[in-house]
């Protein structure tokens, strides 16, 4: 009975094994060979060796997406990680005002990437956009968002901010969990409302801020479709606005350079794996576990 | 109902659907040799070719092909064939061409072709290097057949030269008098913002390698296989190019290309809004007046240079779509049947109509120059037969290439980098990528790249 209860149970989940190994498993397997060839697609794989890796050395267009990833994730990730926090905790009331706030916060988050860029496109357009007109009427002349090197980075920066509600639906979830009798006990004892934030509150809440920062340290290492709409123009791409992603989509499908692009990847997959033991290790001692 | 009951429904109706469930296309056309056609044109171009497929559905019994849009069709196609399942037939830009001879991943035509009536010498000169390509340890060279050409030349307006006093039939020839064009015509407000500008490289910014020409450089040496966007000519070409910005301020000009950044195809576009007076573009530019700006008063001449436009042998980049059969094609004959149906000169016209492009076919163009809509398609036409037309640089690199040189053009447009330092730094990394691309084709054929020569390759970049 069990054996044929084992077999029911094979049978059930082989969908999903079967999915899993053709579109996740095999491919991730062949990735990792394919990044010690060289694989134009078109022709056969060719033995290369460490060659790829080698080469990422000292390709300088590796380099300036390394460059322009790490800055991003360095500032986008605890810039919403704070906005997040900041209004969850404003927004955490049960007033009708407060719910029309999270649904305000959270709707963003439903439009699709590519139409939130296009949006953000006329934003910043430095002539006719709404962030230029809006900064002009405090006597701000403001940049050219869109083409300003230096300006690329901080538009990309505040459009991660789109998408603050998901972390904020999370936060504001985290909050109603915390016990009352804790911030009672706090007033109690004289605290003030910064300090029963800071002592009470974000304790409470570090597993949560864990989750988030590592999701969000996730998706902003493959940032891609947002700054391959905005700054991927006729005129060619900018190099201010190019990141990692890109330049390994570019090289599998567009130069032929599959092995590089596995390379590529696995090193992204490295990186990110390396960042979350990271995190991990350093929640020893700034994640609070409540006991169950 | 039982579990069991339940799991033999699902597996009855899984078989059911299986067995007599909807039919792929095919079966729609039975008795026939289905073609399954690539092309990536949308819109008013799409249904100038499904007209044509249509009239060779038409035409016979035997085969039926279907047009199927594709963007991004480079790549869909790369991984169809990879994959082993390509369509019948593609429709690829011209760059595509040496990847894919080079890879093998489209099949030769020199012989096929012309058992069906296609041979190059049909095709204007400028073209036919175009359409084919030399690979090591191969004698085939006939990779791919023109569909439709466009020639890169400036268009300007008439009305705002005759503003300036000169006379709108007599365009900038060389360089010196683009520029003084450029200076009359370029106005600034008080408060220091571009209201119109005479001309602007990076408008529409399509072919930032262009400009080279203009001083008679090259940025690759095919024989050779060197990249040469670091010599003499191409310096001068991408210094003239930052006097630009430099005269008028790097950030106004970003700001004043803000405006229409994201308006080429709308009456907002730059040249009919009457904010750009000449830029460079292809015949189709003619289709974008009738559409978005009816009015517009336009001319078109060859693109100026130094020593100032040849009329015998005007300099211009020839543009073009190419048909190709991709490796696993699994009718060969049938999908070049209907390649040369597209080709029969009534066909060729046709589509050169709708789409506004010149006749790539070597044949009196009187009434085909009569009739068309783009009132400067002579000058197209005599740029595509001209000594001085040059195509993509013939390497698989060139794409890689081509992002290196845009970003560098980006970087020098906006003064961030000065052209004689630039230059030499993208030089080296442009060799980078040809040398990588050559040095693997050889270990992997065992062949070095069988040296570019003959009148094929004539006027490559």
């Amino acid at each position: 009975m069990s054996a044929r209860r084992g077999i029911a149970g094979w049978v059930w989940v082989s969908p999903w094994l079967i999915g899993a190994a053709a579109f996740l498993f095999i491919p991730v397997i062949l990735s990792l060979y394919y990044s010690f060839t060289d694989y134009p697609m078109l022709e056969p794989p060719l033995w290369a060796g460490v060659s790829n890796y080698a080469r990422m050395l000292e390709d300088p267009t590796f380099w300036l997406v390394t460059k322009n990833t790490a800055i991003y994730v360095a500032v986008s990730v605890p810039l919403c990680t704070i906005l997040a926090l900041v209004l969850a905790a404003v927004m955490a009331g049960r007033s009708r005002f407060d719910r029309l706030l999270q649904a305000a916060v959270f709707i963003p988050t439903l439009v699709p990437l590519i139409a939130a860029a296009m949006l953000w496109l006329w934003m910043f357009n430095g002539e006719l956009g709404l962030v230029n007109r809006a900064l002009g009427l405090i006597g701000i002349d403001g940049p050219s968002w869109l083409t300003d090197r230096a300006w690329v980075m901080p538009a990309l920066i505040i459009m991660s901010l789109w998408g603050v509600g998901q972390s904020v639906v999370i936060y504001i979830a985290a909050l109603q969990d915390v016990p009352r009798q804790m911030y009672e006990a706090a007033k109690l004892d004289g605290m003030t409302a910064p300090r029963r934030f800071w002592h009470v509150t974000l304790p409470m809440l570090s597993p949560v801020i864990l989750f988030n920062v590592i999701t969000l340290t996730i998706n902003a290492v493959q940032v891609f479709a947002i700054p391959f709409v905005m700054f991927r123009q006729v005129d060619g791409q900018n190099p201010a606005g190019y990141f990692y992603s890109m330049y390994l989509y570019d090289n599998a499908f567009q130069y032929g350079q599959m092995g590089y692009a596995c390379a590529m990847a696995w090193v992204q997959l490295l990186v990110i794996v390396a960042l979350t033991l990271v995190m991990f290790a350093a929640s020893k001692r700034l994640v609070y576990y409540r006991a169950a | 109902m039982s579990r069991r009951a339940v799991l033999g429904a699902l597996a009855a109706g899984g078989v059911g659907f299986a067995l007599f469930g909807p039919r792929g296309g095919r079966a729609r056309y039975p008795g026939k040799i289905v073609l399954d056609y690539w092309e990536k044109w949308t819109q008013h171009e799409g249904a100038a070719m499904q007209r044509v497929v249509d009239a060779f559905n038409a035409s016979q019994s035997r085969i039926h092909v279907r047009y199927i849009v594709t963007s991004a069709i480079g790549q869909k196609a790369m991984i169809a064939i990879a994959g082993g399942s390509p369509p019948d037939v593609i429709g690829l830009y011209a760059f595509d061409i040496p990847p894919y001879a080079e890879s093998r991943a489209i099949l030769p035509l020199d012989e096929l072709a012309p058992r069906f009536g296609v041979t190059l010498e049909r095709y204007k000169a400028g073209l036919r290097p175009i359409m084919t390509h030399d690979v090591s340890g191969s004698p085939e060279r006939f990779w791919g057949i023109v569909n439709t050409a466009g020639t890169v030349a400036m268009y300007y307006r008439r009305d705002l030269l005759r503003e300036i006093g000169r006379d709108p039939d007599q365009p900038p020839r060389t360089i010196a008098e683009l520029d003084e064009c450029h200076r009359l015509l370029t106005k600034v407000s008080s408060a220091g913002e571009i209201e119109r500008v005479g001309f602007l490289h990076c408008e529409p910014g399509w072919w930032n390698w262009l400009w080279p020409a203009s001083f008679g450089g090259r940025v690759y040496d095919p024989a050779s296989r060197k990249a040469t966007i670091d010599s003499p000519a191409c310096l001068a070409a991408y210094q003239w190019m930052q006097s630009y910005p430099r005269a008028l301020g790097a950030r106004r000009v970003g700001e004043f290309f803000d405006r229409f950044r994201t308006s080429i195809f709308s009456p907002r576009n730059s040249f009919m809004a009457g904010q750009v007076a000449m830029h460079v573009q292809g015949p189709w530019m003619a289709n974008m007046i009738g559409q978005f700006g009816p009015g517009t008063d336009y001319g078109v001449c060859p693109v100026p240079t130094v020593s100032g436009t040849d009329e015998a042998s005007p300099v211009g980049l020839i543009d073009t779509d190419v048909l190709v059969i991709p490796r696993g094609a699994r009718n060969p004959e049938a999908s070049m049947e209907f390649i040369a149906f597209t080709q029969r000169p009534d066909m060729v016209k046709q589509l050169a109509q709708d789409h506004c492009k010149i006749n790539p076919l070597i044949e009196p163009d009187e009434e085909f120059e009569r009739t068309h809509r783009n009132r400067g398609i002579r000058v197209h036409n005599a740029i595509a037969s001209s000594s001085g037309a040059f195509v993509a640089p013939p390497t698989r690199a060139w794409r890689q290439y081509r992002d290196a040189v845009d970003s560098s053009v980006q970087r020098m447009w906006r003064l961030e980098s000065e052209a004689a330092v630039e230059l030499p730094r993208l030089n080296q990394q442009a060799q980078g990528f040809i040398d990588r691309s050559v040095d693997e084709h050889r270990r992997r054929h065992g062949l070095a790249l069988g040296a570019a020569s003959g009148a094929g390759d004539r006027g490559r970049a």
